[in-house]
């Protein structure tokens, strides 16, 4: 490297800590980000009150498409039941901004959870964006798992086919499951991020 | 009011993405958009003519489709084309696309009206009196929502007649596409949470405007972070934040650079909306450190080396401090290698001797030439790696000409110890003298040589470890290489500044004399091992001719440099060797060219051992079948060991057999750019490596680099 470049290159490096700080904290292998936030009843729920387990942290937004695929054709249910039937904690996550078209109020969000029969350990309310932004959440559904030792394990998608279409589901590997069933045997897990896909996460500004 | 049109407009696309609208026509129409199948065919339709169909869009206002790469959120517009036969449809031509932020993320795609052009190709075979094509088409349209919609599309396209009603849709088309720069270069590499890409050979016209860089690969890059982009003279560099949850790692990246404007969007500059350019990746990606039960190589027990143990974690297991202080001692276990001794004992022995004045000042020189020795050599390797070059350590063994002067260098170490020639009936008057009134300088010089001497020698048992200094910042990987020549030099420079020490060396004598002829064995051993790679490069015809060449040295040298020759001997001698040189040299040359015998590549398939390719495991994984890989080189010493200490065990072909894994080799005797992409990808830059490809998983299980048969067993076994 030439001496010019290299300089350069410092300066860039120098530049980009501070806008580095801007950027999601979360990283799978690393600690994952605490948050507190509101369930639907209103009760505040930490990630810290759930220390020592396995925690999914799913975005849901009622109103898109591709949420309503995987709990219309019963998958996400499905999955959050074989989850929470091995011990984890599911905890689901709105983060749709109180502007927005698709905001749901607490009691709105907790009958529509009813309603679709999910088996969600708690629905947090997060209206301001906050714990979406801490863990770089993009789209609904995007899915997190935090292994028993407070590290971010999988960050992704629920499937493998980035799809519409709940046809596509029967077809497609369910990284969750996949992701859950071996941080449960003590594995490492083979697939730990992919690319989120569905609708974008409605945060404030993004009307 | 706004809830309840999206309620409307949520129904509208529940029924579109159930049953895809179909068109009895070329136009579907939706809430959103008015797609239409449009083709372009002004010569008609035959082999040869140019024949573009493509899917227009036409947004509602601030609604937009998603280009290739559709950033944080979004997916990519899809077609799949139901064609007559003759008739293939290349890949969409994809328009550059607009930045569209929303909120904290940032997408790319298009607005207002779009047409995504699709190449065909024309067989002689198709006589058809008319193209008929349906398409179905899915595209993703967002506003502040989503609708995943999709239409079926049948469009006739006359063959005889000229279709061009589109002709300056697809001319607008050409025009966004982004264009090619011939010539241009680009790289990227990776420095810690961001890939800094250098492009050169853009056009001069696009040079010191603000570009960005936009990949065509979705998932590597934080998209809405800002990038440091600089002019470097014609040269463009940006450093780009990486996704913290990056799911790709691509070794080359095509991308488009694009101009931004006042409000950051895309301007063409020139004529042209982008620039094309593939990003090939110099340094391996460093991996998500989600699989902590990866095997983590063992300190290896034949390896001196500084091991930051290689684990398939990636990154440096142990910390600076650690790597450095390995380094040292592994520096110093170098004197131990049988071409390193010689020269060393010798020296150190040399401080025994009366009258050896200056000791400190001969051992700092001494050290100096060897640290900065060993510094330049890895700075060397890393500007090389840094400029592209696929090189790993040891590459300067893969140079059958490169093993050929070594084995002579080393011929003649060897011969001198014996005492077959002197020095210093070879070296000009002047030049002895100076040695001997500089003697500082001598020193220097001897630590320069020593590394020299060592670092063919070492390069077969470090290759792992030194793979894990260079995949450090260049600064970090220059101090490890800094304290392996302190290391190295060690001993010496404890001899030479602790007299209580060297008091404690043996007092010379005659039995300095034998020790010196004793010293020439294991210094001619080093030139059996290289004549035998020089065998697997270049074929057993180079191999005899390298040694006839090397039997016309040792006669030059002994006719020139024998002390007890006359010195009439000296000149006749000196003239029929010196002929006999210019022979074997004439003989031997040609036949050490690299990729000059065909023999090879015939070894490396022994017994059950297929050549390595990396489309044939992805296959074999595909049909549920593992695959072991032996990533090796005939310089490397290590990997020899583990062929005949494990791999040729019979215990572990029947398990291979039994379990059904098909074991590859990978050969790096010679420069192989597949292989050294596959070892950037696994985080090494040196063999051995062993990996075992499981189906169903996308990252091989690594071995450690001294296996052992229960190993090997144990990694078969986790196969079920």
């Amino acid at each position: 490297m030439k001496p010019a470049a290299l300089l350069v290159t410092l300066m860039a490096t120098a530049l980009a800590g501070s806008a580095g700080m801007s950027r999601a904290a979360a990283t799978v292998g690393s600690p994952a980000p605490a948050f507190t936030a509101t369930d639907t009843q209103g009760r505040p729920v930490s990630l810290a009150d759930h220390k020592g387990k396995t925690v999914v942290l799913e975005w849901v937004n009622p109103g898109c498409p591709y949420v309503q695929k995987h709990y219309g054709a019963g998958n996400m249910q499905g999955t959050q039941k074989a989850a929470t039937a091995r011990g984890v904690v599911w905890l689901t996550i709105n983060s749709t901004h109180a502007a927005h078209g698709d905001y749901r109020a607490p009691a709105q969000m907790a009958s529509w959870m009813q309603g679709q029969q999910a088996a969600a350990t708690a629905t947090l309310m997060d209206a301001d964006g906050k714990v979406g932004r801490a863990y770089g959440a993009r789209t609904t559904p995007h899915l997190y798992v935090i292994d028993t030792s407070g590290k971010l394990a999988y960050a992704g998608a629920i499937d493998s086919k980035a799809t519409a279409n709940p046809a596509d589901i029967a077809g497609a590997t369910n990284h969750v499951n996949a992701a859950l069933s071996e941080l449960l045997a003590g594995k490492p897990v083979t697939v730990a991020q992919t690319r989120a896909y569905g609708c974008s996460v409605k945060y404030d500004g993004a009307l | 009011m706004l809830p309840t049109l999206f309620r409307l407009m949520l129904a509208a696309a529940a029924a579109l993405s159930a049953s895809p609208l179909w068109a009895a026509g070329a136009v579907v129409t939706t809430p959103q958009v008015r797609a239409e199948l449009v083709a372009h065919a002004p010569d008609g339709v035959a082999p040869g003519k140019p024949l573009w169909l493509g899917v227009l869009i036409r947004h509602q206002p601030h609604w937009h489709t998603y280009w290739k790469n559709p950033g944080d959120s979004g997916l990519p517009t899809t077609v799949e084309w139901a064609l007559p036969t003759g008739v293939t449809a290349g890949d969409i031509a994809w328009p550059t696309p607009r930045k569209l932020p929303i909120g904290p993320l940032m997408n790319y795609g298009y607005e207002d009206t779009v047409l995504l052009p699709v190449p065909l190709t024309v067989a002689p075979a198709f006589n058809g009196a008319q193209l008929d094509v349906t398409l179905k088409a899915e595209w993703l349209v967002c506003k502040d929502v989503c609708i995943p919609e999709s239409g079926e599309f049948a469009l006739s396209v006359p063959a005889q007649a000229a279709t061009g009603g589109h002709a300056a849709l697809f001319d607008a088309a050409r025009a966004a596409l982004p264009r090619a720069v011939p010539g241009a270069t680009a790289k990227a590499a990776v420095e810690g949470d961001a890939v800094v890409v250098q492009v050169e050979g853009l056009p001069a016209a696009w040079r010191g405007r603000t570009l960005v860089f936009l990949p065509e690969t979705a998932g590597v890059i934080a998209n809405a972070a800002p990038q440091q982009a600089a002019w470097n003279g014609e040269r463009w560099q940006t450093r780009v934040p990486l996704d913290p949850q990056r799911s790709e790692s691509p070794t080359a990246m095509p991308a488009v650079l694009v101009a931004a404007s006042a409000d950051g969007q895309p301007a063409p500059v020139d004529g042209a909306a982008g620039l094309a350019v593939t990003v090939s990746v110099t340094t391996p990606w460093p991996q998500a450190s989600s699989t902590p039960g990866a095997p983590v190589a063992a300190i290896a027990p034949a390896a001196p080396v500084p091991s930051t143990a290689p684990n398939a974690a990636g990154g440096s297991a142990l910390g600076l401090p650690m790597a450095l202080l390995f380094a040292l001692i592994g520096g110093a276990l170098l004197n131990l290698m049988p071409c390193v001794f010689p020269v060393l004992s010798l020296k150190v022995l040399g401080l025994a001797a009366p009258g050896s004045r200056g000791r400190l000042a001969s051992g700092v020189a001494y050290s100096a030439g060897v640290v900065v020795s060993f510094v330049a050599l890895a700075a060397l390797l890393i500007s090389l790696r840094a400029g592209g070059e696929q090189l790993g350590w040891g590459f300067q063994l893969q140079n059958p000409y490169v093993v050929a002067g070594l084995a002579a260098l080393f011929t003649l170490i060897g011969l001198n110890l014996a005492g077959v020639y002197e020095i210093g009936s070879l070296l000009p008057n002047r030049l002895a003298c100076a040695r001997a009134e500089h003697p500082v300088a001598d020193d220097l010089l001897t630590g320069v040589l020593a590394v020299a001497v060592a670092a063919p020698c070492t390069a077969p048992f470090m290759g792992a470890a030194m793979g894990v200094a260079m995949t450090l910042p260049p600064v970090q990987g220059l101090a490890i290489f800094a304290a392996l020549g302190v290391g190295m030099s060690l001993p010496y420079l404890l001899l030479a500044t602790s007299p209580a020490l060297a008091r404690r060396l043996p007092r010379p004598g005659v039995w300095m004399q034998h020790f010196k002829v004793l010293m020439a064995f294991p210094m001619l051993g080093t030139v059996i091992w290289l004549v035998w790679v020089l065998g697997q490069q270049v074929g057993i015809d180079g191999a005899a001719a390298l040694l006839g060449a090397l039997l016309a040295l040792a006669f030059c040298a002994w006719a020139l440099g024998s002390p007890t020759l006359g010195r009439k001997g000296h000149l006749w001698f000196g003239a029929a060797s010196a002929f006999a040189l210019l022979v074997a040299l004439a003989w031997a040359l040609p036949s050490l060219a690299p990729n000059g015998g065909a023999h090879a590549r015939a070894v490396t398939a022994e017994d059950h051992w297929q050549p390595w390719s990396p489309a044939r495991v992805a296959e074999l994984n595909g049909q549920g079948k593992a695959v072991f890989v032996d990533y090796t080189a005939a310089w490397c010493v290590t990997c020899q060991f583990n062929k005949r200490t494990v791999l040729r065990q019979p215990a572990v072909l029947d398990d291979f057999a039994r379990r059904g894994v098909v074991p590859m080799r990978a050969d790096w005797t010679r420069r192989d750019p597949a292989i050294t992409a596959e070892l950037q990808r696994l985080n090494r830059t040196g063999v051995p490596v062993y990996a075992l490809y499981r189906p169903g998983h996308d990252a091989p299980l690594l071995l450690t680099e001294i296996l052992s048969v229960q190993e090997v067993r144990d990694a078969l076994a986790t196969l079920n």
